[in-house]
């Protein structure tokens, strides 16, 4: 038992002493000239400005999150399309159910308008979102 | 059918109960007050009463019997089953209880209506009716008790009913006060045979004493202590003293509670406990009966106060009942019960209906002085109410023991058994002479009443013209009630009006005593069969001549009721005072009881307090100031405020762990479990 | 039983999943003042589902290839979390805190709850304990930051999910280490594989199970895994914080005895630990210690809060730890106080918090000082209060004693070495006393006397009166519960 563990921690051992020999002959081998230009983050791309502690958009993270859930939908829909030929009806209403339950969801933010990027005054999120666009005219 | 009978005795029990509820919160909000919810629920109940009692009719089997119980407390080794039973006798005496009841509802509509308190009277109505059917359908005597003292509360609450009036008052906490006495013994009587038996239930405690498991001294001491709950309740000497004061509620209450239902709990209780009732306390009870049988009714003889003639007309025959018990006819005492119950109940709608339209009539005149109640303020009403008249006149002559009315087979089944008994027991040869004379003795007051109200010249001829005859939500009870006063519904399907042989004699057949002693059901009834004849002859006699004599001095006036007072000299004023019981027990049992009351206070006060408690307090004063700086300084301050403090402290610390900052709170949770890990591995 | 026949089985479940989608859909359809009336969806189909459960076939069997037990332990609890859900339901609507939200995803989330903790009752597959914690977890964190505009909201919210995550990490940890051990996720299997594993494992058994431990005590908030606790129940809708301190806590207790019942004992369920195949565990002493550092700490600090809904929150750390005394004994007994202890707490405690959200909406204030003269003030709420605070120290003649009553006596039969268990839960309810009858002083004691009597609304009165009767009412006749209770003490259990 315990000697199992012991190899796991013979193999981390290892992993670690593979990546910091290499990492530290590298310092002792390579040449270092440090310019201005080299230290920048993006070295040949916009000059960045300012804390990249700021406040993005909360629509970019509900976007992702939708993408995100419809994005594994598909994940499933690929093996159970290579099957669903020998399982038969079974597995037709089966998928019919998942996909329902998730076009109920896509149905949800439709209609919380949630697939706007700019969100349009609904009658049923009325009042909900008032108060932040208030915010914003001021 | 078993379930059947359950459910309708549940659904019996707890609607009534219903009914209160909804009253006693919404009473007020509902229209008419809610007066029908309390009417359709009680009606309700009657319709299943009555079937349940023609299901009974139709099985016509001696033993029936269904019961169903349910664990109530169970703490293991000491469990507390409660349950009900359903026999022949809880169908008649629930089917007694919901045909008064609903008379009574009806019958209040009227006489109450106005009234402030209406809803709430109807509530207390529903829990009476609730409790009183409990104690019919209780198996066991625990549940018997509770609902025992649920009927004492609703007697309170519903004599006091106008509680403004002090006399009121003053009647409802009697009532409860001297009941209290009565449900010690009872009390005593159930802890004493639970101690022996280790049940509740009427099955275990008959097949207990069956098996001699308590006996001798001790059994006859539980049941005389079962037997004082029932004087309480019954009004039995010396505990009489409420029920004439309980006639301050109003009076449809009186008819159900204090004639027909309540007062009866006392005598079912005796039925129900007969078999294991010793010999000598068989006496006890045969002897309080007999007594208070005689003694109340010389008592009613003088009363001018309509109702409280018909009190100590109930009192007196509750002690007939007793008395059936004592001797051992204790079916006989059942059925003068139901008998009873019809026609003294419609005794009191009867003179509620009088008190109803005398109040009516002297409102009109403005005359508030005058007492309704008084008898000597009536006569001659018999035209003018003619319905009330007629119904009562049913009853009275079912109370006076004549031939054809109901009572006469009842009473004449109680004094048999009594003869019966004094044959068999010469030296107990009171106890016929008791029964008879009470009999002579009522039938005479019960026709001075008769004549007083309804014969004769009025009294008072300015009132005559606005006495009116009851509207029919009142007299439609009295007129059924005083056809239940007739014997033929007893008898069924016989005919026969000398003989009590009917429905009612097959289905409720008295069950031998379990106590070793006591003659069998069998040769009691024997007994009673041979002195039946004779019986029958000296109450027709007793009753004629109790009757003869009414009929001279108070309709013919042959006899002057004047002369015969003053002849009776000191005996008229003892029986107008009541034999001063009121104002003897005030003497010699309250009086006495608060001046040792007083004088315990002054020994107490003056010199266990000044004295020894100041004299030791002073010797102790300078040891307790030096043993006070030890107190404060030690104990207090180091031990009791010191617990208290660490607690809090402890509290204080513990509540700075609680830091708000999550990365605290992960940090001690990790920790926890690292200490949690250390500890197991030791 | 395959996954076809399963669905046979299943159908409370089912009718619950329509439930929730049929409440999202509703509530599309509807204006958000009118939006409540996705609550009562919820409350009709909880109900719904409530009688599928009562009138299900009484069968005591596995579904979907051993993943989820259908036993009437389960059932019991199942119907314990309905009958939560729906008292939060409907004092939700009531609730002055949520008037100016939306409420259709409040009351959808409501049902995923349950859905989740339907889960939680009855899986017997590690992957489906952990996945139904999850599901319950982070519909928790949205509710309990539901008042989007209220800063505390919001902090309850955040630190709920941070320390949730810490919490279901550790936990996974735990499980992963089981997995490893036995190579299963099943609990028969890998009770069968425990006990062939020899003594040496029993340090890896053990470091597994106190992580798992830290997973079940941030559920069921045993000290030291309860710091979110306070933090949450304060700053969470009043409505969710009631609903957290008796659902989930009731799922996770039916979770661990199953666990541990299943998993460590011998199976029989009843036997207890002595009779396990890894006895040397030091399990009662693990549980002895849990169980009186959470009721100390919980009673020690409420008594220095001086807002109601915090010391609520440790009273309800306090009462995790009063349950957990019985865990030690792990006899047939315990179980059954244990159960009987969650009927009771759920009416007394829920009680407690309807009370709160009474104030809350009248006053807007859950301090004590706002708390002063209101015996007078509203009658009704002073007498349910003084039931609620008198059940929860555990006196004589309310539900709370009748609880307390079962979890001493099963410690006093599991035999002597719990006696002092016993002593150091007696001192703890005297501690407890301070506080709670603290409440009842500040009500009738303090303040100026009020002229006008002020009601509650009806429906909140129902709600108060629904769960005082029974705390009443139970301490003196609890014979049908205690019955229900004796008939739902029945696991599946297998051994390979």
């Amino acid at each position: 038992m315990y000697r199992d563990f012991g190899t796991i921690l013979v193999a981390a051992i290892l992993g670690i002493i593979m990546v910091a020999v290499p990492l530290f002959l590298q310092s002792l081998v390579a040449p270092s000239k440090k310019t201005k230009e080299k230290l920048e983050t993006y070295e040949c791309g916009e000059v960045s400005e300012g804390s990249a502690w700021l406040q993005f958009n909360i629509r970019f993270y509900v976007i992702a999150l939708i993408f995100l859930i419809f994005d594994v939908e598909v994940v499933f829909l690929f093996p159970w399309a290579v099957v669903f030929k020998d399982l038969g009806l079974l597995a037709m209403v089966e998928m019919s159910i998942f996909l329902v339950i998730l076009i109920i969801g896509l149905a949800y933010v439709w209609i919380k308008s949630d697939l706007d990027w700019v969100k349009r005054k609904v009658k049923y999120a009325a009042g909900r979102y008032e108060r932040i666009q208030i915010k914003e005219n001021t | 059918m078993d379930n059947i009978f359950i459910i309708y005795s549940l659904l019996i029990l707890f609607l009534p109960l219903a009914a209160f509820v909804i009253q006693i919160f919404f009473g007020k909000k509902l229209p008419r007050e809610g007066d029908w919810v309390s009417v359709g629920a009680i009606s309700i109940t009657l319709i299943l009463a009555i079937s349940m009692f023609v299901m009974m009719l139709l099985e016509y089997n001696p033993d029936f019997r269904h019961e169903a119980s349910f664990t109530w407390l169970d703490m293991g080794a000491f469990s507390i089953d409660l349950g009900f039973l359903v026999d022949n006798i809880t169908v008649i005496m629930l089917l007694v209880v919901a045909l008064i009841s609903t008379c009574t509802h009806i019958f209040s509509i009227k006489y109450l209506a106005g009234d402030i308190r209406y809803s709430r009277y109807f509530a207390y109505l529903g829990l009476f009716t609730f409790s009183m059917n409990g104690i019919v359908l209780a198996n066991n005597l625990i549940s018997m008790y509770m609902f025992w003292e649920l009927v004492g509360v609703s007697s309170y609450l519903l004599i006091g009913h106008w509680f403004e009036k002090d006399s009121a008052a003053d009647a409802s906490k009697k009532a409860f006060l001297t009941n209290r006495v009565g449900d010690i013994g009872f009390f005593i009587g159930i802890m004493l045979l639970y101690t022996a038996v280790g049940s509740f239930t009427f099955t275990d405690i008959f097949n207990g004493v069956a098996n001699g498991m308590i006996a001798g001294t001790a059994l006859t001491f539980a049941g005389i202590g079962l037997f004082l709950g029932a004087m309480g309740k019954s009004s039995q000497f010396p505990l009489h003293i409420w029920l004439p004061d309980a006639m301050e509620g109003p009076t449809p209450v009186s008819a159900l509670m204090h004639a027909a239902t309540m007062v009866a709990a006392g005598v079912y209780l005796s039925v129900r406990i007969f078999p294991i009732l010793t010999p000598d306390a068989l006496l006890v009870v045969a002897y309080v009966g007999g007594f208070t049988a005689l003694f109340a009714a010389t008592i009613a003889v003088t009363q001018n106060d309509i109702k409280k003639v018909l009190a100590y007309s109930t009192v007196s025959q509750l002690g007939y009942m007793i008395l059936a018990v004592g001797t051992g006819v204790y079916t006989a005492a059942f059925f003068h019960l139901l008998t009873h119950a019809m026609f003294k109940a419609n005794l009191f709608y009867g003179s509620g209906s009088v008190i109803h339209s005398m109040h009516h009539a002297l409102h009109e005149k403005h005359d508030h002085e005058t007492d309704p109640q008084d008898m000597r303020n009536m006569g001659g009403f018999k035209d003018r109410m003619p319905i009330t008249y007629w119904s009562m006149l049913l009853s009275t002559f079912a109370i006076s023991g004549v031939p054809l009315f109901s009572g006469f087979l009842s009473k004449d089944a109680i004094l048999a058994g009594s003869l019966s008994f004094a044959q068999h027991h010469p030296e107990h040869f009171l106890l016929p002479v008791f029964g008879f004379g009470a009999a002579a003795i009522t039938a005479f007051y019960m026709f001075r009443m008769m004549f007083l109200t309804f014969h004769g010249k009025p009294e008072m001829p300015e009132l005559i013209e606005d006495i009116h005859e009851s509207p029919k939500e009142m007299a439609g009870p009295l007129v059924l009630l005083g056809t239940l006063s007739i014997f033929i519904w007893y008898t069924l399907p016989y005919l026969n009006p000398l003989s009590s042989h009917g429905w009612f004699t097959h289905l409720v057949v008295p069950i031998d005593s379990v106590v070793p002693g006591n003659p069998s059901a069998n040769s009691i009834e024997e007994g009673a069969h041979h002195a039946h004849g004779l019986a029958m002859y000296i109450s027709i006699g007793v009753a004629t001549l109790g009757i003869g004599l009414s009929v001279l001095m108070y309709l013919k006036k042959v006899l002057s009721a004047e002369t015969w007072r003053n002849r009776a000299g000191f005996m008229y004023d003892w029986s107008l005072n009541k034999y001063y019981f009121d104002e003897n027990y005030d003497k010699y049992l309250y009086q006495p009881t608060l001046r040792l009351a007083k004088k315990i206070a002054w020994i107490d006060w003056e010199l266990y307090d000044k004295y020894f408690i100041n004299g030791f307090g002073r010797v102790t004063s300078w040891a307790s100031r030096v043993t006070g700086k030890f107190d404060y300084n030690i104990i207090d301050q180091i031990m009791v405020d010191g617990f208290g403090r660490i607690v809090d402290n402890l509290g204080g610390t513990l509540k700075k762990v609680q830091t708000g900052r999550l990365q605290n709170y992960l940090l001690y949770v990790t920790a926890g479990i690292i200490i949690l890990m250390i500890i197991q591995s030791f | 039983m395959t996954n076809l026949q399963s669905l046979s089985f299943y159908y409370p479940e089912l009718i619950l999943t329509v439930v929730i989608l049929a409440a999202i859909i509703y509530d599309l359809t509807l204006d958000k003042s009118q939006s409540g009336k996705v609550g009562w969806l919820l409350v009709v189909g909880l109900i719904g589902v409530a009688l599928a459960i009562v009138f299900q076939e009484n069968k005591v069997t596995t579904l979907f290839s051993d993943a989820i037990v259908l036993d009437p332990f389960a059932s019991f609890f199942k119907l314990i979390v309905i009958l939560a859900t729906i008292f939060v339901s409907i004092v939700s609507l009531q609730s002055g805190e949520l008037k100016a939200y939306r409420k259709g995803e409040y009351f959808t989330l409501l049902g995923i709850i349950t859905f989740g903790l339907f889960l939680m009752v009855s899986t017997v597959d590690l992957i489906l304990v952990y996945l139904s914690i999850e599901i319950v977890s982070i519909m928790s964190f949205v509710l309990a930051g539901y008042l989007k505009q209220n800063t505390r909201s919001n902090e309850a919210g955040l630190k709920y999910v941070v320390y949730g995550a810490f919490s279901s990490g550790i936990m996974l940890f735990g499980l992963s280490y089981i997995y490893g051990l036995t190579g299963s996720t099943n609990y028969f299997e890998i009770q069968h594989a425990l006990a062939g594993l020899d003594s040496e494992a029993n340090t890896a058994i053990v470091m597994a199970m106190i992580l798992m431990i830290a997973g079940f005590g941030y559920k069921i908030s045993a000290v030291p895994f309860h710091f979110w606790t306070p933090d949450v129940y304060e700053g969470a809708p009043t409505t969710i914080t009631a609903y957290l301190s008796v659902a989930p806590k009731a799922g996770a207790f039916a979770l661990m005895i199953r666990f541990f019942n299943q998993v460590l004992a011998d199976g029989g369920g009843m036997g207890g630990l002595d009779s396990s195949s890894i006895a040397t565990l030091p399990w009662p002493e693990i549980f002895s210690l849990l169980a009186i550092i959470t009721m100390t700490l919980g009673n020690l600090v409420a008594i220095q809060q001086n807002s109601i809904k915090r010391m609520l929150a440790y009273s309800s750390v306090a009462h995790a730890g009063y349950m957990l005394l019985a865990m030690p004994v792990m006899s047939g007994d315990s179980m059954y106080a244990i159960m009987m202890y969650l009927v009771m707490y759920l009416f007394m405690n829920l009680g407690a918090f309807f009370v709160v959200i009474t104030v809350q909406n009248k006053t807007g204030g859950e301090t004590f000082d706002d708390y002063k003269g209101l015996g007078w003030e509203m009658p009704m709420i002073g007498i349910v209060m003084t039931i609620f605070m008198v059940s929860l120290t555990g006196l004589p003649p309310t539900a709370g004693f009748i609880g307390k009553f079962y979890i001493f006596a099963s410690l006093i039969k599991g035999g002597n070495e719990f006696y002092w268990l016993v002593m150091i839960g007696g001192i703890n309810s005297v501690i407890s006393l301070f506080y709670y009858l603290r409440v009842v002083k500040v009500m009738y004691f303090e303040g100026e006397s009020h002229e006008k009597i002020v009601q509650p609304p009806t429906v909140m009165a129902a709600l108060l009166l629904a769960t005082a009767i029974p705390t009443v009412l139970l301490g003196v006749y609890w014979t049908p519960i205690a019955d229900w209770v004796q008939r739902s003490l029945v696991f599946f259990i297998q051994t390979l």
